[in-house]
């Protein structure tokens, strides 16, 4: 029953989902505050953000200690760079998850070591489920509906490459296909996905 | 030379493509780093990798939320604590002085700013003892205009601490926090529109050089037991004047 209910009251008002503002707001000020040297910000920003950032990175690194180690690094450089966020640029969030994913797909490549292959399906379905609603619901619900556009093998590429880190050599294994193939896929599969979106 | 003496960069026919890789992390290694190394020179480039970065988050928030083990958050205050890298103290030393001046030429449009600051600055007695120094922090709210000047003068041995643009919310007070590296915040009273002098606490004065100043919301008075408990609404770090 009050699944049902968030799912109506959040999805309710359709065209305005204005619900993850305050918090981006709180985000924002927070890294404004760390960008003064405030180590009590830094620490706000680590308990508001950290849980969601270290998800992100060990989709992509498996192995929790180095998971945990490059969200340490992911830290530090918030700490030395959040002078640089330009909240006009785009939501907090989207900041902080682009370092954490960086710095996990640097690390994955410099590593070298064999994936372990276990792609989880299903991030795709994820993006359906409304319990995990805190992002924009338009944007999701948009990048849902044109990812479903693109081409079934162009949008696995796209999907396993960003959640996962998968670089295209190890999709042209999966997929035993050559790696210019892959490229092509990569840029056609961005193309129509951007196609769509703008034209939603 | 001629334009092709050089070789365009490998994004020079499909930008958009190429900043849509970065994101999704499949670039070659050589690729991404010189991509990287162009990120930083080039508007264009950034505003491409941020839209896609805007236009994949929703799948990136499809991970599942997972706790960090305590470890992490102290390694992070302890490379944090001593500044690690010199250069990125010293770049934020100069965002503050760039500030301070910046301020300076803002404040010759207003008048009444500017006949406070000149009266702070002309007025505000040299230390009697030539070479001990003063400090200075420049409180904002991260890069806007200053809403406090806390000046911290050893030879005196005062705290001064100047209102500017602080804006208190009805029914609560603003109080002035120091952090001196590795400690918990210590309380320096409240901000009123006065300009108050207050004696240099003892621990304040050996580690002045780099300790932080804060302002949070607090309930009336102050906040309850000496620990704050509020929103950081403004923070900056001492200057030598």
């Amino acid at each position: 029953m009050s699944p049902q209910n968030e799912q109506d009251r959040s999805g309710g008002g359709g065209s305005v989902p204005d619900g993850g503002a305050p918090a981006d707001a709180e985000l924002a000020r927070l890294i404004g505050a760390v960008a003064a040297g405030d180590r009590a910000a830094l620490r706000a920003l680590y308990d508001a953000a950290a849980p969601k950032l270290l998800g992100i990175i060990l989709r992509i690194l498996q192995d929790r200690s180095a998971a945990e180690d490059a969200l340490q690094e992911v830290f530090v450089r918030i700490w030395q760079r959040a002078g640089t966020y330009d909240p006009q640029a785009g939501p907090p969030l989207v900041w902080l998850g682009a370092i954490a994913r960086h710095k996990a797909i640097d690390r994955l490549r410099q590593d070298k070591a064999a994936r372990l292959t276990q792609a989880e399906e299903g991030w795709i379905e994820r993006l359906a489920d409304a319990s995990d609603g805190e992002t924009d619901l338009a944007r999701r619900d948009a990048l849902a509906h044109c990812l479903d556009t693109v081409d079934a093998a162009q949008r696995d590429c796209l999907v396993l490459a960003y959640c996962e880190g998968w670089s295209r050599e190890e999709l042209a294994a999966r997929y035993d296909r050559p790696v210019n193939t892959i490229k092509t896929w990569l840029r056609r599969g961005l193309l129509s996905l951007r196609g769509c979106l703008e034209a939603a | 030379m001629s334009e092709g003496a050089f070789p365009p960069p490998f994004w020079a026919e499909d930008p958009d493509g190429a900043a849509g890789e970065y994101v999704l992390g499949t670039l070659t290694p050589s690729e991404r780093a010189a991509f990287a190394r162009a990120l930083e020179q080039d508007p264009a480039l950034r505003a491409a990798v941020m839209a896609w970065e805007r236009r994949l988050a929703p799948l990136a928030a499809t991970a599942p939320a997972v706790a960090p083990g305590p470890q992490v958050w102290e390694a992070i205050e302890a490379r944090i604590a001593t500044p690690p890298v010199a250069e990125a103290a010293d770049l934020r030393v100069r965002r503050l002085e760039r500030g301070l001046r910046r301020w300076r030429f803002a404040a010759g449009g207003a008048a009444a700013l500017a006949a406070g600051l000149a009266l702070w600055i002309v007025a505000a007695p040299r230390p009697a003892t030539v070479g001990t120094p003063q400090y200075l922090a420049v409180v904002d709210r991260g890069g806007s205009l200053p809403a406090l000047i806390v000046r911290v003068d050893l030879a005196s041995g005062v705290v001064q601490v100047r209102s500017l643009t602080a804006e208190t919310p009805p029914d609560r007070s603003l109080e002035l926090w120091y952090i001196n590296e590795g400690a918990a915040p210590r309380s320096l009273g409240l901000v009123t529109e006065a300009t108050e002098t207050i004696p240099v606490p003892a621990d304040l004065r050996d580690g002045v050089a780099r300790a932080t100043f804060a302002v949070t919301v607090e309930p009336k008075g102050g906040a309850p037991g000496g620990k704050a408990t509020g929103p950081v609404v403004y923070s900056g770090r001492l200057i030598r004047d």
